[in-house]
């Protein structure tokens, strides 16, 4: 019992995590809570669904591909809708809610309703300590682990890294040091939307597609970067495998009560923010005026 | 240029729906509104039947109504249900006062459709359902016939009945289970989503399976209707040791559970209800992992009455899938046209009074409304089926020699071949 | 006589002094006259309840303003206090048989009392914090609804409510005559002493707070009025659809709530006001539309989607607050809001630059 929750546990979170990370990173450095970031996730998805099912390209090949689209819609949208009216915080975030919703109605009126299903880039289980496993979320476990390290290296190790950090702390100082706060955000953009759509290649053969998919992971990633800190990387991912871990504890604990797994893991949220208000691993910002 | 003729034309045809346009229209069709979230697979089966069954029916003339032959004139009314309610009843207001439509039918969320019955008696037109399956929609008839006499249900057989089926397949499927693995108590895992609808048939299960049925009921597990990951409780019903997964599914929590049982390959056999598996697309979403999967299901390739086979296929070969229930528009059309020939005319009241007294062979069985305005279902009536998908294709697996019943192009139940494997030591 | 005639002389004044001379008061007049005697003009059914839900709605965005838009306290799970009240008027109606004047009060008394208990743990958060946290409690409830459907009605939610009232007019006169009160409410309130000190919560809490007020209790009052405002929505939605259930509570409506208010303009109860009458029945024009052309797919919310998007892209501050700038300009000395073509102000005679 206890290895199956650990290990359905760390499965859950790492699909979380790897959700999580990308929007606590716009979130730190832009100021941007992106709404549109699942729906960029599920954009990812039913694009490698047409590569793969409706072309007939390799499954990798439609993968790559769906990643860089996604990234330049991302970039686009971002260019020129959100850029331009950053200095009004609902206007942007009503405009990235605009976006997830046009999403939504577009693939509704290509594909309609209809739940697909995307080929897994490895198929088959192993069996690990008596629990079934699939590789995919072997494989969804490993990545999100190599895309937590290399993103920490990005942004401690390079110079775009620290640049990105240094935006995050304070962009008015930032811009005022001659950087272009401007480049560092797009540049942001860019990485959060391929973790996005990384996270849509890796996580979507494991669920259903469908147009509707990019509300459930949203709740839970909001949750997630709450919980964890606003901005802190760490946090995003301590906090995916902590709500992770309480949904498969609900599930083993209370089978009757298993539909309660989203109610549960939000009352966490809430009592870890009643005993610190900005979050596990959050760092006060600056009061921005 | 061209764009600011389509404004023009954009223009011309609001001032015609606002102004004359809808109101003036002609009288002489009759007008049948279909209802569903067209956007969706449930919608386009309610709008596909239809279409299919107007055709059919204008092609002979149209409806017979006393001396007079009068064509069908179906109406799109898009209720979008599953994303706003106010959206579908503003859609269901605009199909009764603006549109006038005479008859209505469709709707699939019960939630959505208890508002939209109430603008449907209010009006006094005639409302039958094919898609909800809550026995409430029903028992308001019983509770206040004046008001909600206007009300049927064709298609699913309501949940009671459904779960009657539900525990004749676990039946089925655990006799040939104890037959073929030699295993004599056959241990069962309820999976029922959180759903009210779901309640009495996991309160029954819970009770019946080891009081009636002889077999071990070894936990219950209630995901919720749009779970997007079962992996936990599949994990536990391993650990659990069940051999039978009885299902309890009519949202896309359905297709989730199936696909990662099926990539697992959780040494059981999933029995019940999974209304995803009743659609053709359920082979292509879950890469064929679904395979075995055993549902409740209302239409396939076998001979119910003479009209299900020729109903089946040129409908598969019209839309390219296969029909599952919310299609019964099409068999609620011709019984409605039965009807109205019967009473001479498309007067609510005298229709209702023939529908009652109906009897009427189609393509789902032999249709009669009970006292409720209920679906009747039984060995004679409609029985509805048991499917199960074989190595990518649905077939019939029960009624299979059930009270007498065999519908010609049945095929006996199959068990997962990992399944035999594992328990066959 | 002498009375009337006296007041009614005085009235004219007044109309032509202070409203007449402003596009923005004289559009808000028009507003009210129209929406008084839209039911002389057609009782078309479908026209009535399209203008019923709108007015409900537009409650419920006003009152989000007032939260969030005054406060500042952004609130991402407005439908939990729509939700909350709409399953509270419910079963007042149906177990005890409330009338809809006694249950409506009551389930917004309900809404009261969860802005309560979601007002204490969220005092502490603030901005973006708060926003993600509040989406948090209509899921969770929405869990609860789940999982006791024995008072709930589960998905079915609990319907067979009683009606509003008799006829559809008549609904549409309380509903609308509600809105247009509760909104003036809601515009006093903020206009009010209490509303400037909210006002000073969003714009510095610290500086407020150093200025002796005890801003831990406006925002809870916050919280309670938005919460009293939106529960009477919530009420009346569930009297007139005869149904509570939980897409009452579902994120697209806390969403839909933010968009029709940021749409229309923040901060000012007016504009998410106008925005929900804009957005709303702009949604059934595009339905009656797009009904001409069956073969077209679904593309209402889309339509929607990329309206919003585009007015905020150009106009970021709403569109009530952009279209009233056009018309209208500020006074540089007194202050006084003039119509854009005049030269010398109305009040102070000074030179408009």
């Amino acid at each position: 019992m206890i290895v199956d929750i650990l290990i359905d546990g760390l499965i859950k979170g790492s699909v979380y995590a790897l959700l999580a990370i990308g929007f606590s990173l716009v979130l730190g450095v832009a100021r941007i809570v992106n709404i549109a970031h699942t729906a960029l996730y599920m954009t990812s998805a039913y694009l490698i669904y047409v590569g793969t099912k409706m072309m007939g390209l390799p499954t990798i090949v439609s993968m790559v591909a769906a990643v860089f689209l996604t990234i330049l819609l991302g970039l686009l949208i971002y260019n020129y809708f959100i850029r331009p009216i950053q200095e009004h915080e609902a206007a942007m975030l009503i405009s990235t809610i605009a976006v997830a919703m046009m999403l939504q109605e577009v693939f509704l009126m290509i594909f309609g309703g209809h739940y697909l299903g995307v080929n897994p880039l490895v198929r088959g289980y192993l069996t690990v300590l008596g629990v079934r496993v699939t590789n995919q979320h072997l494989l969804a476990l490993g990545l999100a682990i190599i895309v937590l390290i290399s993103t920490r290296f990005f942004l401690m190790k390079t110079r775009t890294g620290l640049a990105i950090r240094a935006t995050a702390q304070d962009r008015e100082v930032a811009n005022l040091m001659g950087m272009n706060v401007n480049g560092v955000a797009m540049i942001t953009m860019a990485v959060s939307v391929g973790l996005a759509s990384i996270a849509g290649a890796i996580v979507v053969p494991l669920v259903t597609v469908e147009p509707t998919m990019w509300m459930h992971p949203l709740v839970m990633m909001l949750a997630i970067v709450v919980l964890g800190g606003l901005g802190s990387l760490e946090g995003s991912f301590v906090g995916a495998y902590i709500l992770g871990f309480s949904e498969s504890l609900v599930v083993f604990m209370v089978p009757m009560g298993s539909f309660l797994k989203d109610s549960v893991a939000l009352s966490i949220m809430i009592l870890v923010l009643l005993i610190r208000p900005e979050g596990l691993f959050g760092v006060s910002f600056e009061e921005e005026r | 240029m061209k764009s600011s003729k389509t404004v023009l034309l954009l223009m011309v045809g609001l001032a015609l729906s606002w102004g004359l346009g809808l109101t003036a229209a002609v009288a002489k069709p009759i007008k049948i509104g279909i209802l569903g979230p067209m956007s969706f697979t449930q919608g386009e089966g309610h709008w596909n039947g239809a279409t299919m069954a107007a055709e059919e029916i204008n092609a002979t003339g149209g409806i017979t109504v006393g001396d007079e032959k009068r064509l069908i004139e179906l109406v799109k009314v898009d209720t979008n249900e599953f994303l706003s309610i106010p959206d579908a009843t503003n859609a269901m207001e605009m199909a009764v006062s603006r549109h006038k439509v005479d008859f209505l039918m469709g709707g699939f969320r019960t939630e959505a459709v208890l508002v939209m019955q109430d603008i449907a008696m209010e009006s006094k037109t005639i409302f039958i359902g094919c898609g909800a399956a809550h026995p409430k929609l029903c028992t308001r008839v019983m509770d206040d016939y004046d008001t909600y006499k206007y009300w049927f249900r064709l298609t699913p057989i309501n949940s009671s009945f459904l779960g009657k089926v539900d525990f004749i397949l676990l039946g089925t499927a655990g006799a040939i289970i104890k037959q073929q693995l030699g295993i004599e108590k056959v241990k069962v895992a309820i999976v029922a989503e959180k759903a009210a609808w779901a309640d009495p048939i996991v309160a029954a299960a819970e009770k019946t399976i080891p009081e009636k049925m002889g077999m071990e009921v070894v936990g219950v597990w209630r995901p919720s209707p749009v779970a997007t990951d079962c992996s936990a409780e599949l994990a536990a019903i391993q650990r659990a040791g069940a051999q039978i997964v009885f299902t309890t599914f009519s949202s896309s929590v359905g297709l989730t559970f199936a696909k990662q049982m099926g990539e697992l390959k959780i040494p059981a056999a999933p029995v019940g209800i999974n209304v995803e598996a009743q659609k053709s697309g359920f082979w292509e979403a879950t890469n064929g992992a679904g395979n075995y999967v055993l549902t409740i299901n209302t239409y396939a390739p076998v001979k119910i009455t003479d009209k299900t086979i020729p109903f089946y296929n040129k409908y598969k070969e019209l839309y390219k899938e296969a029909p599952n229930y919310t299609a019964g528009t099409h068999d609620a059309i011709q019984i409605l046209a039965q009807a109205i020939k019967n009473a001479g005319t498309i007067k609510a009241d005298n229709v209702v009074t023939e529908l009652e007294k109906i009897e009427f062979i189609a393509a789902s069985g032999k249709v009669k409304f009970d006292k409720s305005h209920d679906v009747t279902w039984g060995p004679d009536y409609v029985t509805a089926l048991g499917t199960q998908w074989q190595d990518g294709e649905m077939k019939c697996v029960w009624p299979y020699g059930w009270e007498g019943v065999t519908y010609e192009g049945s095929v006996p139940f199959k068990l997962p071949p990992w399944m035999v494997e594992y328990w066959k030591k | 006589m002498r009375i009337v005639v006296a007041y009614t002389r005085r009235m004219l004044k007044i109309l032509r002094s202070e409203v007449l001379v402003l596009p923005s008061r004289v559009a808000v007049l028009v507003f009210v006259i129209a929406i008084l005697a839209l039911p002389l003009v057609t009782q078309d059914y479908y026209i009535l309840r399209i203008m019923i839900l709108t007015s409900i709605f537009a409650i419920l965005a006003a009152s989000w303003d007032l939260l969030s838009g005054f406060t500042g306290q952004m609130n991402f799970g407005h439908a939990l206090f729509f939700g909350v009240s709409a399953y509270v008027t419910a079963l007042l109606n149906l177990n005890l048989g409330f009338p809809p004047y006694f249950s409506i009060p009551l389930g917004a008394m309900g809404a009261v009392l969860t802005g309560l208990i979601v007002g204490i743990p969220c005092l502490r958060l603030k901005g973006s914090y708060l926003a993600l946290t509040t989406l948090a409690f209509p899921i969770i409830l929405m869990g609860i609804v789940f999982a006791i459907p024995g008072i709930t009605g589960g998905e079915l939610g609990l319907s067979g409510l009683t009606k509003l009232t008799g006829s559809r007019v008549n609904d549409y006169y309380v509903t609308s005559i509600l809105m247009l009160v509760l909104g003036g409410i809601m515009w006093k309130i903020t206009d009010s002493n209490t509303g400037i000190i909210l006002h000073a919560i969003r714009e510095d809490e610290v500086a407020a707070r150093a200025a002796g007020i005890n801003t831990t209790r406006y925002k809870l009052l916050a919280f309670c009025l938005s919460g009293f405002f939106a529960g009477i929505a919530g009420g009346l939605y569930a009297h007139f659809m005869r149904l509570a259930g939980p897409s009452t509570l579902e994120i697209g409506l806390s969403f839909q709530v933010i968009i029709w208010s940021v749409f229309g303009g923040m901060v000012s109860i007016y504009g998410p006001i106008a925005g929900v009458y804009i957005l709303n029945p702009f949604m059934e024009v595009l339905r009656v539309i797009l009904d001409n052309f069956p073969s077209l797919p679904e593309m209402r919310m889309f339509i929607f989607a990329a309206l919003v998007l585009l007015t905020l892209r150009f106009m970021p501050e709403g569109l009530i607050p952009w279209l009233r700038d056009k018309v209208e300009t500020e006074c540089p000395r007194c202050k006084v809001r003039n119509v854009a073509f005049r030269r010398s102000c109305r009040i102070c005679n000074a030179a408009m630059t």
